[in-house]
C-alpha cells in the first residue's frame, strides 16, 4: 500500500540530513504509529508522502503508483490530517467540505459529507465558519476535510494534540472504526498511550533514521523481559531485610511495598524465596513495561 | 508523461469557483471599492481637465479617460486576486493543501489566473458601466473592447500569481503595489498621453508594460489612440504570453509552496 525505499531528504545545500536512508513498507489495513521526538524527522516524511517537500534520494510509491511519476493518483489514495491547525478565515464547513470534495473530482458528496459531519460530532456547526470553532472542533474539521475523498491511506500529524480528553477518546473511537472499515492508517503522536491503544504496529524514528519497527506486541514483548514486581506488605519494611532479593534490584516505596525488577521466569523464584523466609505479603502485581517506558529506552540507546 | 495536462475538470473548477467566490463573499472591498475610486477619478480629474490639453487632440478628455480608468480598475483588480489568495493562504497555513489536490499542474495556474481574469474584467466593465452616466454608452470596438480588458487582466492576473509566489506578506505584497504597479499605472497612459511628458518620464513608456495594454483598450474605446495600434497589440500578445509562462514556471518550481 506504502513503500518508502532509501528516501534520504537534505536541505541548506546538502549539509543538514533529515531524513537517512528510509525504507518502510505498510501494507493494506495497517494501524501504523510513527513516533519520534520533535526534530526526529516523522513530519519531514509525512510532508514528502503529501508532496510539500520535495527528498532529496530515494522512492516512494503510494498504491503502487510512483510519487514521482504518477504524482496526481498517488493524491486520491491518500488523505493528511496536518499538525498545524491552518484554516481558510472565509469559508463555512460545509462550503469547505463541498470544495475539498471538488478538489477530489466528486461533485455531489452530501450524503458522505454528511455522515462525516456526524461521526465527528459537527453537524451542529456545519454553518459556521471555520475561524469562529474552537481548537478541539478545528482539529476534527481537519480529520473529516481529509477524508471527504474516502482516502485508502490516513496520515494523522498529531491529531490529538490540544484536544480535550474526552473528546480525544471520541476520536480514537472513530479511528478504530474507520480501521475496521478497511483505511489504513498512518499516526504520529506525542501521546505514546494514544499509539499503545491504538495501533499494531510502531515505528520510532529518531535523528531522521528509523531505529526500530516491530508489531507492537512483539516490540513489547522484547522489552517486557524485565517486568516490575510489586509485593504489598500490611507492615513498614526495611530494606536489608531483603538483601536476599538483590539480584532484582530491591526498591521500597511509600514504607510497605516492595519493588522488584525481574523476567517473567523469575517470578516463581521470587515468590519462592520470599515463602523461604516466611514473608507473609497481602498483594503481588506484576506491571509490564508500558511503551512509553519502552519508547524512552529505545530512545535513550 | 508525467501527468496529463488536463486531469480533473471538476477539480479545475471548483478551485476556479473558489477563487471567485472569495472575492464575491467580500464584493464592497473587492468590487465597489475600486468601482467608486473610478467614478471618482471620473468626476474629480475628468471635471478639471477637460478643459486643458491632456488627452488625444480632438477627442474629449472625458472619452480619453474611460478606457483608461476600466483598464486600471482591471490591473488592479486582476492582481490583487491571485496575490492576495496565494499569500492569504500562506498566512493562513493552509497554502500546503495545494499540493495534496490531484489537479494538474497547468489547471491550477489557469485556476488562479482565470479568477483573477474574471474579477478584472468585471471591474472593468463596471467602471465602463459606470461612465455612460457621465460619457453615455458608445464604443468603437465592443467585443475588441472586452478582448483587450480580458488581455489586460490576464496579463496582471499571471503577474499576481507570480508576486503571490514570491512574496511571503501582505506588507510586501502592499509595497509592490504602492511602488511598482501604481507609478507604472499612473506612467502608462491612464490620465493623459505619455508623450506629453517631459523627457526621460516620456520614455518611460518603452519599458512599460501598462502603455500597450492602455493604448489598445483605448483604440477599442475610441478608434484612436497614442502610438500605433499593431504595435500595442503584438506587445499585448508578447505580455499575454511571456506573464503565464513566467507564473507557469515560478509554480511549477514549487516557489512559496514547497520546501526544496
Amino acid at each position: 500500500m506504502l513503500s518508502i525505499k532509501d528516501v534520504s531528504m537534505t536541505y541548506q545545500k546538502g549539509k543538514k540530513e533529515a531524513l537517512k536512508n528510509i525504507n518502510l513498507e505498510i501494507e493494506e489495513g495497517e494501524f501504523t504509529a510513527l513516533l519520534g521526538q520533535n526534530g526526529a524527522g516523522k513530519s519531514t516524511l509525512i510532508n514528502i508522502l503529501a508532496g510539500n517537500v520535495k527528498k532529496t534520494r530515494g522512492a516512494v510509491s503510494i498504491g503502487g503508483y510512483d510519487i514521482d511519476k504518477k504524482e496526481l493518483e498517488t493524491k486520491k489514495i491518500i488523505g493528511i490530517v496536518p499538525q498545524d491547525t491552518g484554516y481558510d478565515f472565509i469559508f463555512t464547513v460545509d462550503e469547505a467540505l463541498k470544495k475539498q470534495s471538488g478538489y477530489f473530482g466528486i461533485k455531489d458528496n452530501k450524503e458522505y459529507i454528511d455522515e462525516i459531519l456526524d461521526a465527528l460530532y459537527l453537524t451542529e456547526k456545519r454553518s459556521a465558519r471555520i475561524r469562529d470553532l474552537s481548537g478541539g472542533m478545528r482539529r476534527r474539521f481537519l480529520i473529516a476535510k481529509a477524508l471527504v475523498h474516502k482516502p485508502k491511506i490516513l496520515i494523522l500529524d498529531e491529531p490529538t494534540a490540544g484536544v480535550d480528553i474526552e473528546m480525544r477518546h471520541t476520536l480514537y473511537d472513530f479511528l478504530v472504526k474507520l480501521h475496521e472499515g478497511g483505511t489504513t492508517i498512518i499516526l504520529t503522536t506525542h501521546y505514546i498511550e494514544e499509539a499503545e491503544k491504538l495501533c499494531k504496529r510502531i515505528v520510532i524514528i529518531d535523528g531522521g533514521k528509523i531505529i526500530a519497527d516491530e508489531p507492537k506486541e512483539e516490540l513489547m514483548d522484547a522489552f517486557s523481559r524485565e517486568s516490575i514486581i510489586e509485593v504489598h506488605f500490611d507492615q513498614e519494611l526495611n530494606l536489608a531485610d531483603f538483601d536476599f532479593l538483590n539480584d532484582y534490584h530491591p526498591h521500597i516505596e511509600d514504607k510497605t511495598r516492595l519493588q522488584l525488577k525481574a523476567s517473567k521466569k523469575d517470578l516463581s523464584k521470587v515468590f519462592r524465596q520470599l515463602s523461604e523466609k516466611n514473608m507473609e505479603f497481602t498483594n503481588l502485581v506484576v506491571e509490564r513495561p508500558k511503551l512509553e517506558d519502552i519508547y524512552l529506552n529505545i530512545i535513550k540507546h | 508523461m508525467k501527468n496529463r495536462i488536463f486531469y480533473n475538470r471538476v477539480g479545475f473548477s471548483t478551485l476556479l469557483n473558489k477563487e471567485i467566490h472569495r472575492f464575491m463573499k467580500v464584493p464592497v472591498q473587492t468590487v465597489l471599492a475600486p468601482l467608486i475610486s473610478n467614478i471618482l477619478y471620473m468626476a474629480i480629474f475628468g471635471g478639471m481637465l477637460q478643459t486643458r490639453e491632456v488627452g488625444i487632440e480632438g477627442i474629449s478628455y472625458l472619452n480619453f479617460l474611460v478606457p483608461g480608468l476600466a483598464t486600471m480598475g482591471a490591473i488592479f483588480a486582476a492582481f490583487q486576486n491571485p496575490s492576495f489568495s496565494i499569500i492569504s493562504q500562506k498566512f493562513q497555513n493552509t497554502i500546503q493543501d495545494l499540493n495534496s489536490y490531484p489537479i494538474s499542474l497547468a489547471e491550477k495556474i489557469l485556476a488562479f489566473v482565470f479568477g483573477g481574469m474574471f474579477r478584472g474584467v468585471l471591474v472593468g466593465v463596471l467602471t465602463y458601466a459606470a461612465t455612460i452616466f457621465f460619457v453615455g454608452y458608445e464604443v468603437e470596438y465592443p467585443i475588441f473592447f472586452v478582448l483587450a480588458l480580458t488581455a489586460t487582466s490576464f496579463v496582471f492576473a499571471s503577474l499576481g500569481l507570480i508576486a503571490g509566489l514570491v512574496l511571503d506578506n501582505f506588507e510586501k505584497m502592499n509595497f509592490a503595489l504602492a511602488i511598482v504597479i501604481t507609478p507604472l499605472t499612473y506612467l502608462g497612459g491612464v490620465f493623459f498621453e505619455i508623450s506629453k511628458l517631459p523627457g526621460l518620464l516620456s520614455a518611460i513608456k518603452y519599458i512599460n508594460p501598462i502603455y500597450p495594454l492602455v493604448n489598445v483598450s483605448r483604440y477599442a474605446y475610441i478608434g484612436v489612440c497614442e502610438g500605433n495600434i499593431v504595435i500595442h497589440v503584438l506587445l499585448t500578445m508578447a505580455l499575454v504570453i511571456s506573464s503565464f509562462l513566467i507564473a507557469a514556471y515560478i509554480f511549477k518550481k514549487g516557489v512559496g509552496i514547497k520546501t526544496v
